[in-house]
């Protein structure tokens, strides 16, 4: 058996502490969500606050554990939608190819002139401040993404020849793309998802940060930073932890993810 | 029943196929030999409907009587894996490595017969058993990686075989076989033919594969048929100067015997030039041992089975 990439592990391991602190919020916070206490405001870590309450007297653990649901929900909730469609369109185009191809090709590269979080940003707007929105605009911004590494994928596994011998045996293209183009290109996208979900995770925290996310009361890491700038002299701890969150969840997706690749993809696992 | 007439494939300036005419009755064995880039596999290819995009095909083509010259890819589709059905020669490419061997083989069944899944399954069992796949209910739920490859080669017969079709395209069957498996294989897809009154056309290198299995014989050189006829008299008294040397080229133990010496194996000078460098008339011209002057130009016609200007195809 051959040693995992350090990558692979380290992301692995991230990643299952953010995840298991999102499941865990579900069954347990260790106080009730949203309680404010205005008197214990600003307290210390203690037995009781672990490590103290903000401005309204929340406990910050359970504010966190809450955040970091909201903030997988609308990762997951948004790469699920964005990736879908745009794998969608990615195998479509590379099934039809021609003209078509080349436009769903042409208005992905359109797409990507645009900043992304700019976009996100522009999307949120329009559409209003909600954390619907903020779910639609990221899965948007996904769909050129994966339609360009599904759409790269599925050319390859078309030249194959089990695709030739499919179509001996009378497939339609739709019919292939399903049954074997898909199944082939899920590992390029699945590491691509696992990369689009530390992306989809930023985004978030950054609109929800600029007030087009996650709406007071839900909790939101995006959220306790911009509440807690105005407070950095008095309680840095404030920004520090839903910062030191985000950080720990974007780089264990985005380690993960390319362990994902390392692991799966042969011309790399060559050089190594 | 299929016919051809004048079938001619080209890509730009190049030909890969020149006026190939061409009857497959039920149940007849047709043999393809020929260099490789002779346009054995092409002609295969043109049969399914399967050339590239970029050919422009000319002639005629009628599969039971549909022109089939122009048709649609979804006219196409509906005569593939019921009328004309092929196998290929690198049997784990052209299995899918992530599905199990039973759904590959059940697909075409579900898409062409409108069979159910569990319906489809059965029928593939069945057709396990009839290319002989040891041990065929365990076969359905494995993956192609756990098949030797003459077990492979099966499962491609019985995915060709799946919606019962009047010709068997087998293109270089047994080339990456090795020579005891090639042999099973060979003598399964005669079987079949006769069980099923299947037409098939077996394109192979091997001479002695292709005498084994067919009655009829097609040499193609360069994109045309160069000699046809059966296949016993073909390779017993080729008369095409190329057909000559093709079986001359064959290596044989007794010969390299005779007189204690090692013998050198005769060759045919030169290789097949690229398509588009073909001479206009005879394709064979420049590589023939005995050309006449006007071979190059002028096109000769089939005469008693063979296309030569020696034999009297179309001397000016």
């Amino acid at each position: 058996m051959r040693r995992l990439p350090a990558n692979l592990m380290i992301g692995g391991v991230l990643v299952a502490l953010v995840v298991g602190f999102a499941a865990l919020s579900l069954v347990w916070t260790p106080h009730p969500e949203g309680v404010l206490n205005i008197r214990g405001k600003f307290a210390p870590p203690s037995a009781t606050y672990w490590l103290g309450t903000d401005q309204l007297g929340r406990d910050l653990v359970t504010q966190l554990m809450a955040g970091a649901r909201n903030s997988m929900t609308v990762a997951l909730i948004a790469v699920l939608l964005g990736g879908s469609i745009g794998t969608f369109l990615g195998l479509l185009a590379s099934a039809i190819g021609g003209w078509i191809e080349d436009l769903v090709m042409r208005i992905a590269d359109i797409s990507f002139a645009f900043p992304t979080l700019l976009f996100a940003i522009m999307l949120a707007a329009v559409l209003g401040p909600s954390l619907q929105n903020a779910v639609l605009a990221i899965a948007f911004i996904n769909i050129p993404v994966f339609a360009r590494v599904s759409r790269a994928a599925a050319n390859q596994i078309w030249t194959r020849e089990y695709v030739f011998a499919a179509r001996a045996a009378g497939m339609g293209r739709f019919a292939i793309s399903r049954d074997h183009i898909l199944p082939n290109i899920a590992a390029p996208v699945i590491v691509q998802a696992t990369i689009e979900f530390a992306v989809a995770i930023l985004a978030e925290a950054a609109l929800s940060y600029l007030g087009l996310g996650a709406q007071p009361p839900a909790s939101s890491w995006g959220r306790m930073l911009s509440e807690a700038q105005t407070l950095m002299y008095l309680a840095p701890q404030l920004a520090i932890w839903p910062g030191l969150c985000i950080v720990t969840a974007v780089l264990g997706f985005g380690l993960l993810g390319d362990g994902l690749r390392d692991v799966t993809d042969p011309r790399l696992a060559r050089q190594r | 029943m299929i016919e051809t007439h004048g079938l001619s494939v080209g890509f730009g300036a190049a030909q890969a196929l020149r006026d190939i005419d061409l009857t497959i009755r039920p149940g007849a064995r047709i043999g393809v030999v020929g260099e490789s880039g002779s346009g054995k596999s092409m002609l295969g290819l043109s049969l399914m409907g399967m050339m590239p995009d970029a050919a422009h095909v000319s002639g005629r083509l009628a599969i039971d009587g549909h022109e089939m010259i122009g048709a649609s890819e979804a006219a196409w589709r509906r005569l593939r894996a019921r009328r004309v059905a092929m196998i290929f020669q690198e049997p784990m490419a052209a299995l899918n490595p992530l599905k199990r061997v039973g759904d590959i083989v059940a697909e075409p069944l579900i898409v062409h017969e409108n069979l159910g899944r569990e319906a489809a399954r059965a029928r593939a069992l069945d057709l396990f058993r009839e290319v002989g796949l040891p041990d065929p209910e365990a076969r359905l739920r494995q993956f192609p990686h756990e098949l030797s490859g003459g077990q492979r080669q099966r499962i491609l017969i019985a995915l060709a075989l799946a919606c019962d079709p009047d010709l068997l395209i087998a293109d270089e069957p047994t080339t990456a076989l090795d020579a005891n498996v090639a042999l099973r294989v060979t003598e399964l897809l005669v079987e079949l033919s006769q069980q099923r009154n299947m037409a098939l056309m077996f394109i192979s290198h091997d001479l002695t594969a292709v005498a084994r299995a067919t009655s009829e014989l097609l040499v193609l050189y360069g994109g045309t048929v160069v000699e046809q006829g059966a296949t016993g008299q073909v390779l017993a008294a080729p008369r095409h100067p190329y057909t000559q040397g093709l079986l001359a080229a064959r290596p044989r133990a007794q010969a390299l015997r005779e007189g204690g010496t090692r013998r050198r194996l005769p060759t045919i000078p030169g290789t097949v030039p690229p398509l588009d460098q073909l001479p206009a008339g005879c394709r064979f011209a420049g590589r023939c041992p005995v050309e006449l002057p006007h071979c190059a130009s002028v096109i000769p016609s089939m005469l008693d089975g063979a296309a030569c200007h020696l034999l009297g195809g179309g001397a000016p």
